[in-house]
């Protein structure tokens, strides 16, 4: 059943299963609608009683590029609250509320599955780190690339990178800039499984329609350990 | 180059290089390996983008001498005061906003590994061994390894390797995440300095400050703290970079 009000993304919810795709074609960028949309979409979630797991994906070829640069510098030089020495004083709101959105999706209490195919980049990668599970096809495409314009992960992307492959890792990954493969993904722990492409999305239904019946988050190592060793 | 308490200090580009000289074993004359106010002076050039720590000849270092720790005890300065000098002097390194590797080779113990675990990469040499001995003389590590040895590991894998006193090698610690790299022996230095070198060649300092501030507000602070300070070092940055493109950057 497809569930409309959305322009960026698609939701769909089929026996229990929400399907959310990043939908702005073709590189599915995270536009400033997207965050405002996808936050709506999850108190959505959170407020219905039909959604018993959540997966995550992007529609057409990629996950997501990550966020608009361009317009995302725009919109913070003209909403940033600064001082008399253009120094910041005030986080502008609609920044907040994309960190906010994602330590939210990390509490929900139904489990939340991201596959993942094409690239996965910046801020979308921190969308991915925040999902409880992460699956992906053999050719994804991974990297965190802010600081190759004088930038750094800013939805909380560093803290989490440290908690799941741990600092030096998260260090390298982001001050390199550079992107990597499905494998090296696998080995930092970023991704649980990688699936040969066409399996992905049945995979990943499978798997959530399993998890579901007695998900909590502890639990994670144990259904990765069961299901895809 | 400058040397104190058998500690030297030497820049090479924009990468400062701390040494223990005491060799063979590089043993540490005091916890307070290099007196504080000397690392915050040599830490505070600010065109430095990264350190690394070796050990001068075959090893890292053996640690302190416990003779010389149980020596200490009923001088002037209680003995909890000098350990805490020494952990004063860790968590200075831990918390620099620069990136701090350890180049290790040959042995890596007590406190020569609590410096090691202080740093925010360790990159060792395929003979490199590691071992927290202090237990076999009824002690425990008394610079925060106790600390720093499970955050990276673990508790079950810090238990049995604090507790046995047992030395492991390069592979077992790399499998026990307590090292990063492991690289072979002629190779430790030239890769742990081009490795820096590479990293932060490239980024402006802010960037770099900001990298090593979100990750130790990850150490520190709560997840939602720790992202909220990561959203706003973000925004700081793009305020500068989005006027920079614009060509009106801050005078």
């Amino acid at each position: 059943m497809n569930i409309p009000g959305y322009s960026t993304i698609l939701l769909q919810i089929d026996e229990g299963i929400g399907r959310l795709e990043l939908n702005t074609p073709p590189s599915n960028t995270m536009t400033m609608k997207f965050f405002t949309e996808f936050s709506s979409v999850l108190e959505f979630i959170s407020n219905s009683q039909e959604f018993k797991a959540l997966v995550i994906t992007g529609h057409g070829r990629h996950y997501s590029s990550g966020a608009d640069v361009p317009v995302l510098l725009k919109e913070i030089l003209e909403k940033t609250k600064t001082d008399e020495h253009g120094r910041l004083t005030v986080v502008p709101d609609f920044l907040s509320n994309n960190y906010r959105s994602l330590l939210m999706l990390e509490s929900f209490s139904i489990p939340i599955i991201s596959a993942i195919r094409g690239v996965c980049l910046g801020s979308a990668l921190e969308l991915a780190l925040f999902s409880h599970f992460r699956l992906c096809g053999e050719d994804a495409v991974f990297g965190l690339p802010e600081a190759s314009f004088n930038l750094v992960p800013g939805l909380g992307g560093i803290y989490k990178l440290a908690c799941i492959s741990g600092e030096a890792l998260a260090l390298e990954r982001v001050l390199k800039g550079s992107t990597f493969t499905a494998e090296d993904a696998l080995k930092y722990k970023i991704i649980d499984k990688i699936v040969p492409k066409k399996a992905l999305m049945p995979t990943a239904f499978n798997f959530a329609r399993e998890v579901m019946q007695d998900f909590r988050v502890e639990k994670r190592g144990l259904y990765i350990k069961k299901y895809f060793s | 180059m400058e040397t104190i308490n058998k500690i030297s200090w030497e820049i090479r580009n924009d990468i400062g290089i701390i040494t223990l000289v005491n060799p063979p074993e590089n043993y540490l004359v005091q916890p307070e390996f290099v007196p504080i106010e000397t690392l915050k002076k040599w830490t505070s050039y600010d065109y430095l983008k990264g350190i690394m720590i070796c050990g001068a000849g075959k090893h890292f270092s053996g640690g302190g001498k416990l003779e010389n720790l149980f020596k200490m005890i009923g001088d002037k300065e209680p003995i909890s005061e000098t350990m805490g000098k020494g952990k004063a002097v860790l968590e200075h390194l831990e918390n620099l906003d620069i990136p701090v590797v350890a180049a290790i080779q040959g042995i890596c113990f007590g406190g020569g590994l609590e410096i090691a675990l202080a740093s925010h990469i360790r990159v060792c040499s395929e003979n490199a061994l590691f071992a927290f001995p202090e237990i076999n003389q009824g002690i425990i590590p008394g610079l925060g390894g106790t600390v720093r040895c499970p955050a990276k590991t673990g508790f079950p894998k810090a238990i049995k390797f604090i507790m046995s006193g047992d030395m492991i090698n390069a592979e077992d610690a790399m499998e026990m995440r307590l090292v990063d790299f492991i690289v072979s022996k002629q190779k430790v230095f030239d890769f742990s300095f081009t490795f820096l070198q590479k990293l932060t060649r490239d980024r402006p300092l802010p960037v770099i400050n900001a990298v090593m501030k979100a990750l130790k507000n990850a150490r520190s602070l709560s997840p939602e703290e720790a992202m909220k300070e990561e959203t706003r070092m973000f925004c700081e940055l793009a305020l500068a970079e989005a006027k920079r493109r614009n060509g009106s950057s801050e005078s």
